[in-house]
């Protein structure tokens, strides 16, 4: 397997590099049931997160991710850094680049920002959300989530995806993964939150009925996120809730089919699911919180920094 | 002064067919075409063997951004590197810092121009400012000089103001030309919205976006009797709408970029900012049926819509890069290499579409190369290649998807009169 120094995407990921991230997590979970969670893997190594975006999970799972394979992590606090006072993305790279870091964690608001800082660092850089784009570490640690669930072969199980597909990049990765590893999926939202052309044939439903008639294994709800709507893409939440969130209703199929349910939070309670959710026996939320960080650890354990190959551990 | 273009082939508007014979120019004037000139005494002789002779192209749509903004391009730079490709002579697009709103900032640009080698022109803009609310000074533009109004970049959003701007051209027997785009629509997007703005996460510019505006302007045109010239058009769909009004009857022109013919949103890869711009490319059905629009002559015009950008402002992420690419140095070479190298059309498509047309719109004479006519042509090697690099190209800016690649064909000679431009 060629090294790679990046992680911007699910679409460049081969499936060797897919089942290398995925079966090597499962020995990095194990470490977690252990009173030293630690391991000296990464010892010595510079894992600094870069985060334009607010987010208290993601970060807080590369961290402890890093800090497990025993890295020394730092954050960039963007918002008392220079760039509130009009920095650029590729200064404060540069800045980076100065620090020797080896590995950068990005989170930004605009589509392709990792990609461009790769470009113009040494250091591994791993895309932690940007944009609409990608997720990739979502994707990865839902399926190995999936993968857990479904005891190894998630060959030909049904994900349905509901609510804001059009502007969530968690979707994108996700779905994307699902269908590599040959999962069916379908997609259920108001029609102003479906974008208007897939790339792959997907079935997309109007209502719940559709989705009941279709079983699905599992359901994927999708944060409503109303920060994003310039223009309001649907009348009002109490309708969204009623109309397309897993209400205690919908709980109740679930429950007697036996659904499991993903999400990949914040949740919005009230909104994409109510508050019995979080109580459901088949609800993975916090598995997937847990596999996060051993999926990352994978991930930092596979990519190696473009400075310092030759004495990767 | 006399000089003898020998062994050339003659490129013309009415033919794709190519006519073997030597040009004699003497005071800037074509003196004699022939086959077989003999060179006199003291006339210089400019091998032309093997390659083709076609009159200097005209560019209707080019961005010198002058004044205001010339760390991208001023008239000169822009000037120099219309000549780099064979372009000797083009029109200004308004959407300077200032805007060219008023006569004074068209004589400022007008003396600037000057300077310069080719004969350049300018258009004003439609509103103040650019601004779609209030009408410019379009009569005393005109009077300034300026050939064309259009507040491109922008459309006139509001159709109250748009009429009356078309009503009062008229008086002034002024071309508009529009910038077809509904704002609402475009939003905040950077490329066309479909599969690919999808996978990258990117927000979309709808068809309709351009779709809903050409045909609104153009029946605005229709009502008023106005003359509207339809910039950039990038839609199937929007140039089907533009063939069926002239069919109508409707003073309506249009033009399309060749980067509109080549690429399309599916060259967008690893967010390379070479590939955005506005109106952006769509999709390659597009590609193929706006092809055939050029061919079947839909198409009035090839403008390049020539947009210079600095590499700082390139290098940013996709949304927040500028849109527009440069397009006056690669415009025929890029043609020549895609197209007319595999017999998809003639010259005669180049002639009419990039040196005729344009120059007859803003009521110039086209510059066939006959007896009789101004020595204005260009001789290109369609055996040779052109590689862009920075050191090649003259403006001053580079965002260009060609940068750094070879294409078919070289522009080696362009003649204006007495003076040889360029030699290669």
């Amino acid at each position: 397997m060629t090294p790679r120094k990046d992680l911007l995407d699910i679409q460049s990921l081969t499936d060797e590099e897919l089942e290398f991230i995925l079966s090597n997590a499962v020995p990095f979970k194990n470490l977690f049931k252990r009173s030293v969670k630690k391991v000296p893997t990464l010892k010595g190594r510079t894992v600094l997160t870069l985060f334009y975006e607010p987010s208290t999970r993601t970060r807080s799972s590369f961290e402890i991710a890093a800090s497990r394979l025993s890295a020394d992590v730092t954050n960039f606090s963007v918002s008392t850094s220079s760039v509130v006072k009009g920095e650029s993305v590729l200064d404060t790279v540069a800045t980076l680049e100065a620090m020797r870091t080896d590995y950068v964690v990005v989170r930004h608001s605009m589509s392709g920002i990792p990609n461009l800082i790769a470009k113009h660092t040494n250091a591994s850089v791993i895309n932690a959300g940007d944009g609409f784009h990608a997720h990739p570490t979502q994707g990865l640690l839902d399926v190995f989530t999936m993968r857990e669930v479904f005891g190894g072969d998630v060959r030909g199980a049904r994900v349905a995806f509901i609510g804001d597909i059009q502007h969530s990049r968690v979707a994108r990765s996700t779905n994307l993964l699902c269908r590599r590893m040959g999962m069916q999926t379908a997609m259920l939202a108001p029609g102003s939150l479906i974008p208007r052309e897939l790339p792959q044939e997907i079935a997309v439903f109007q209502d719940w009925k559709e989705l009941y008639a279709w079983k699905p294994d599992v359901i994927y709800l999708l944060r409503v996120q109303t920060e994003r709507q310039n223009v309001p893409f649907f009348p009002s939440i109490g309708e969204y809730h009623r109309l397309f969130g897993l209400t205690d209703e919908r709980l109740k199929w679930a429950r007697d089919n036996g659904i499991w349910v993903m999400h990949p939070g914040p949740v919005n309670r009230g909104v994409e699911l109510t508050d019995s959710v979080m109580e459901y026996e088949r609800s993975l939320i916090d598995q997937q919180v847990e596999n996060g960080i051993a999926v990352r650890m994978s991930v930092l354990y596979w990519l190696k920094p473009g400075s310092s190959t030759e004495d990767k551990p | 002064m006399k000089r003898l273009f020998k062994g050339g082939e003659i490129a013309t508007e009415d033919s794709p067919k190519l006519t073997r014979v030597d040009v004699l120019v003497e005071d800037g004037k074509i003196v004699q075409v022939a086959p077989g000139i003999a060179a006199g005494e003291g006339t210089e002789v400019v091998d032309c063997t093997g390659k083709v002779i076609l009159p200097a192209l005209f560019d209707v749509h080019v961005h010198a951004r002058e004044p205001g903004q010339e760390q991208k391009e001023n008239i000169l730079t822009c000037s120099e590197a219309a000549i780099n490709g064979g372009v000797v002579g083009f029109v200004m697009m308004p959407n300077t810092a200032p805007a060219i709103d008023t006569a004074g900032v068209v004589k400022t640009v007008l003396e600037s121009a000057r300077k310069c080698r080719i004969p350049l022109y300018t258009s004003g803009a439609i509103t103040k400012g650019r601004e779609g609310k209030e009408l410019a000074a379009i009569g005393a533009m005109k009077a300034a000089g300026a050939v064309m109004i259009t507040d491109d970049g922008y459309p006139v959003s509001n159709p109250v103001v748009l009429r009356r701007a078309m009503e009062y051209a008229k008086n002034f027997d002024l071309i508009l030309a529009s910038h077809c785009e509904t704002m609402e629509l475009s939003g905040k997007g950077s490329m066309h919205e479909g599969k690919v703005s999808y996978s990258l996460g990117l927000e979309g510019i709808p068809a309709i976006s351009e779709e809903i505006c050409l045909d609104r302007d153009i029946r605005i045109a229709q009502y008023t009797g106005a003359h509207v010239h339809i910039q950039h058009v990038t839609t199937a769909r929007g140039m089907n709408t533009i063939r069926r009004f002239k069919e109508e009857g409707v003073k309506v022109t249009c033009e399309i970029a060749p980067h509109h013919l080549i690429f399309n949103h599916e060259d967008i890869r690893d967010y390379d900012t070479s590939y955005k711009m506005n109106p952006p490319l769509r999709t390659p059905e597009d590609n193929t049926l706006l092809l055939q629009g050029l061919i079947d002559g839909v198409f009035d015009v090839i403008a390049t819509d020539h947009a210079p950008h600095t590499e700082f402002e390139k290098k940013n992420d996709f949304q927040s890069a500028p849109f527009g690419i440069t397009g006056l140095e690669t415009a025929l070479p890029c043609l020549y290499d895609r197209f007319m190298s595999k017999g998809v059309f003639g010259w005669d498509v180049i002639v009419k579409r990039y040196s005729a047309e344009p120059r007859r719109i803003i009521k110039l004479p086209p510059v066939p190369v006959v007896e009789g006519g101004v020595a204005e042509f260009i001789v290109f090697d369609p055996n040779g290649s052109t590689t862009f690099t920075k050191e090649f190209m003259k403006s001053k800016s580079s965002n260009t998807p060609f940068l750094n690649q070879t294409l078919k064909g070289s522009v080696d000679v362009v003649v204006l009169k007495d003076e040889v431009l360029l030699n290669r």
